[in-house]
């Protein structure tokens, strides 16, 4: 057997060996996939009628009017799928913790985080990936944003960059269940931020831009990145800062999980 | 020639929680808790060649899987020397996972809803097996087993049994040099079971795979293993040839019969007064056989025969040329029981 | 003679799953707290979110709210999440799933009952540790700025009543897994009907006119509508009280019998079918 170190190419090959033949499998319960994507559209759906209603009693919030607030909501519909489609096996870790089957992923020649992670490939985020691309092209015509290279450059690195945050948050809320019971509470915390990340963070008071800006940065999540299409002229030196804060925010959770896991396994359970 | 695995005086400790009983003890635990140090592992030092077959027992919370852990590498030893296959497990939990596989009786590590063909195409690749030697192996699992039906079955479909089997071959599947089994056997009937033992025995003796095997069923280790490792409560109470320890359990064999279809119903009364007919037919039948003994025990007749004595189907025939024997069965002899003989053994 | 001693064994059997799980509950410590602190800024994100909103409004009272009653109102409909969310659609579906359901229909005690008692003793855990203490908070932060008189007994009775409503809905929603194989996909769907039609993210006062009178009609407000209008309404009368009670309790009695009579048939199903 070759000792030559594991490369990118080797663990891209793997997953996508693996995600083929979960989407073959998936697709074999249609009924479930069916059920599951209609629930997803559900909750975007609502998503759409709250923000809605609200902006019936009220034309605009802080100065922001309805089409760049829809912008965020649909900038940050975005940057949550990455968190629904490949990182959706950390809802399963707690349960895996309790019920002992965690100790079959520590057995294989590769990284455990990535193994374990690999196993689930969710098609739901797709839906939510759709409507956020809708919304995105809406909110974008009203607001007459120009179409060049480097805005649509940048609606990507910053979609991606966002995306980091949310990650990285699922990763820190899911590996807590290595020292607790219960981690899926505080999972269920966490994911709900997705839904305040399509505010703008001046909503809030210094201390609190402060805390969401940094300790839970869901300021990054959409608000941040999209100051570079929305509001060009109010740049803030955190939009730049977005991709490399959102890669060290997310090596930072990685580390967490590993920790966790190396702890958990010594447990002797 | 090299030892396999390697371990020199290793300990390990655990800290683990008091818990206090009851409501009142649930909100104490809130505030405060306390520790207390466990020794899992105490002062244990073994060597096992390549291609040895080790039965590795020890009751419930003994340092059994604490062990095995530390030899694949996800638990680092509080002290003491672990070497599988010249290797530090622990430094390098992944190089060490190349060379090792793992088995759970009852918890496959396969992927659940991927038919079987499709998770060994998987790990062949995640353990870069040569195209050559996965396809020998392929056709050597069909010969040996007749795979080649259950390859295109998900797991989710299969029995605990086929299950079990695929996920040793799986296990088998990269040619490691070293094979840990955790209870393969757990919760099968008896012809599977047989049918795994053969499998391991055969995959053992043509690959020459050192294989582990923690189990409570005696019958596993009798089938497969000529070498008893035996941990209790963190130490090392027995290392030594399964000859040696069948004084403890070997030639004794206990069977149970019913004479009714109903006995539920029966009296202790009518069926202790079937127990003294039963012994008294084996000893006017076989007057040497000092060993038999006969009791009731949970509305069986339970018969305990030393088979250096009495065969088992000279008693069957025995008991049936008198009364007609309605239903039977042969107990399995638990590694627990063996234990306590062994205490028992000492202490005498 | 025997009807009582049947009541009692039963209250026995109650109170012993009642027990078990509050010892559940707080040995899961951790989530507790972590509960806690995520309430506290689940309330800080809707209080500034809210006040951006009012801020930017030409008027202080808007649909009848003023921002202190709106964040009186959401403050508590959180708090009331709490307690109201469980796991039970996640129970039946894996129950079913697992086979464990099959298995449990030989014990002498009726599922739909297990299960409630044996949630209910983290809900009672949940209420005492996050529920009340935001309920005195809101009440001194805002120097009472709802009373504490009759109102207070019509909100108890309207909150068991809404946690009655709830259960049964999720007890519904769950027998809704054994034909669909989908867990997740049913759950979410409930969670969010539920969350936006029961006005527990937006209050139903700001609802645009036609879909308030939809909502009305639907069950869905009795859960946290209704005691929260019960608690913090303005000027309400006893006739007001006994009409919103009797609308609870109308659906409470509704939701217990369709739930009932749908696990009853899904369960004949299952048995004929073996599961």
């Amino acid at each position: 057997m070759d000792q030559e170190k594991k490369t990118l190419g080797f663990y891209a090959h793997i997953y996508k060996m693996i995600l083929l033949q979960d989407l073959k499998s998936k697709m074999s319960y249609r009924a479930d996939f069916i059920i599951s994507t209609i629930g997803m559209l559900f909750t975007n759906i609502s998503g759409f009628v709250a923000f809605w209603i609200l902006f019936q009693s009220f034309p605009d919030i802080k100065g922001w009017n309805y089409y760049e607030m829809l912008f965020l909501y649909g900038f940050s519909m975005l940057a949550m799928t990455p968190v629904q489609c490949f990182f959706d096996n950390n809802w399963n870790l707690s349960r895996a913790l309790r019920t002992g089957d965690f100790i079959k992923y520590c057995f294989r020649p590769v990284n455990l985080f990535f193994y374990f992670i690999s196993e689930v490939f969710d098609v739901k985020g797709l839906g939510q990936f759709a409507f956020g691309i809708g919304t995105v092209i809406y909110a974008w015509n009203k607001l007459a944003l120009p179409l060049t290279f480097a805005n649509i450059a940048w609606l990507i690195i910053g979609v991606l960059s966002a995306s980091l945050f949310m990650i990285a948050l699922m990763n820190f809320a899911a590996a807590t269940g290595f020292w607790l019971i219960g981690a899926t509470s505080v999972m269920i915390f966490m994911f709900k931020f997705k839904d305040y990340a399509r505010y703008p963070v001046t909503i809030f008071n210094r201390a609190f831009q402060f805390v969401f800006t940094f300790l839970i940065p869901i300021g990054f999540m959409a608000y941040y990145p999209s100051l570079y299409l929305i509001r060009p002229e109010h740049l803030s030196v955190l939009t730049y800062l977005t991709p490399f804060f959102g890669v060290l925010f997310f090596y930072l959770s990685y580390r967490f999980w590993m920790r966790g896991a190396k702890q958990y396994t010594g447990t002797g359970s | 020639m090299e030892p396999m695995i390697q371990m020199t005086g290793v300990h390990k400790e655990f800290k683990v929680v008091n818990r206090r009983e009851g409501v009142r003890g649930s909100i104490l635990d809130l505030f405060s808790r306390d520790y207390q140090i466990l020794h899992a592992v105490n002062n244990v030092t073994l060597n096992i060649m390549p291609g040895e077959m080790v039965g590795y027992l020890g009751p419930n919370g003994a340092g059994k899987s604490t062990t095995i852990k530390m030899m694949t590498g996800i638990l680092e030893p509080t002290s003491g020397e672990i070497l599988v296959n010249k290797r530090v497990p622990y430094k390098n939990r992944t190089r060490n996972a190349q060379d090792i596989g793992v088995v759970f009786g009852q918890r496959t590590q396969l992927w659940w809803a991927l038919p079987v063909i499709e998770s060994f195409k998987i790990l062949k690749e995640i353990y870069r097996i040569p195209d050559l030697e996965y396809k020998d192996n392929l056709e050597y699992y069909d010969a040996l087993v007749g795979a080649g039906s259950l390859y295109h079955k998900t797991v989710r479909e299969m029995s605990l049994g086929q299950r079990t089997l695929c996920d040793i071959l799986a296990a088998f599947l990269h040619n490691p040099g070293v094979v840990f089994m955790d209870e393969p056997t757990i919760g099968l009937d008896v012809s599977m079971k047989g049918k795994i033992r053969q499998l391991v025995g055969s995959l053992n003796e043509r690959k020459g795979t050192t294989v582990i095997l923690t189990t409570h069923d005696m019958g596993d280790v009798d089938a497969l293993c000529k070498r008893i490792v035996i941990i209790d409560k963190g130490k090392m109470i027995y290392d030594n040839d399964i000859e040696h320890l069948q004084q403890y359990f070997g030639a004794y064999r206990t069977m149970k019969i019913q004479f009714c279809r109903k006995t539920e119903e029966l009296e202790n009364k009518v069926l202790e007064k079937q127990a003294k007919e039963v012994e008294k037919w084996l000893l006017e039948k076989f007057p040497l056989a000092k060993s038999t003994a006969v009791s009731v025990e949970d509305k069986w007749i339970q018969i305990l025969l030393n088979e250096d004595e009495i065969r088992m189907m000279q008693a069957v025939n025995c008991i049936q040329d008198n009364r007609r024997i309605m239903d039977m069965n042969l107990q399995e002899i638990t590694t627990e029981s063996v234990i306590r003989k062994i205490y028992e053994g000492e202490a005498g | 003679m025997s009807a009582v001693h049947g009541i009692l064994s039963r209250m026995k059997q109650d109170l012993a799953l009642v027990r078990g799980s509050i010892m559940e509950g707080l040995v899961f410590r951790t989530s507790t707290f972590a509960s806690i602190i995520g309430n506290l800024i689940y309330l800080v994100i809707i209080y500034f979110l809210w006040k951006a909103i009012y801020d930017s409004s030409p008027t202080d009272t808007v649909n009848g709210m003023t921002f202190y009653d709106a964040m009186v109102y959401l403050v508590l409909a959180s708090a009331m999440f709490n307690f109201l969310n469980n796991f039970v659609v996640w129970d039946l579906g894996r129950g079913y799933q697992s086979g464990e359901i099959v298995e449990f229909l030989v014990k002498p005690i009726d599922y739909q009952r297990y299960l409630f008692w044996g949630t209910s003793g983290n809900s009672i855990v949940t209420f005492l540790i996050t529920f009340l203490p935001t309920f005195f908070a809101v009440y001194f932060i805002t120097h009472g700025s709802f009373s504490l008189g009759i109102n207070l007994v019509f909100f108890a009775v309207s909150v068991v009543l809404a946690v009655a409503i709830n259960f049964c809905m999720d007890f519904f929603v769950g027998t809704i897994c054994f034909y669909t194989q989908s867990i997740w996909g049913v759950n979410i769907m409930k969670e969010v009907v539920i969350s936006l039609l029961s006005g527990a993210t937006i209050p139903l006062a700001f609802f645009p006119e036609q879909l308030r009178k939809i909502v009305d009609f639907l069950p869905f407000q009795a859960i946290y509508h209704t005691p929260l209008h019960l608690l913090t309404g303005e000027g309400l009368v006893i006739s007001d009280y006994m009409k919103a009670i009797g609308v609870q309790l109308l659906w409470a009695f509704v939701m217990l019998f369709i739930s009932k009579a749908f696990w009853k048939r899904s369960l004949k199903a299952l048995t004929i079918n073996g599961g």
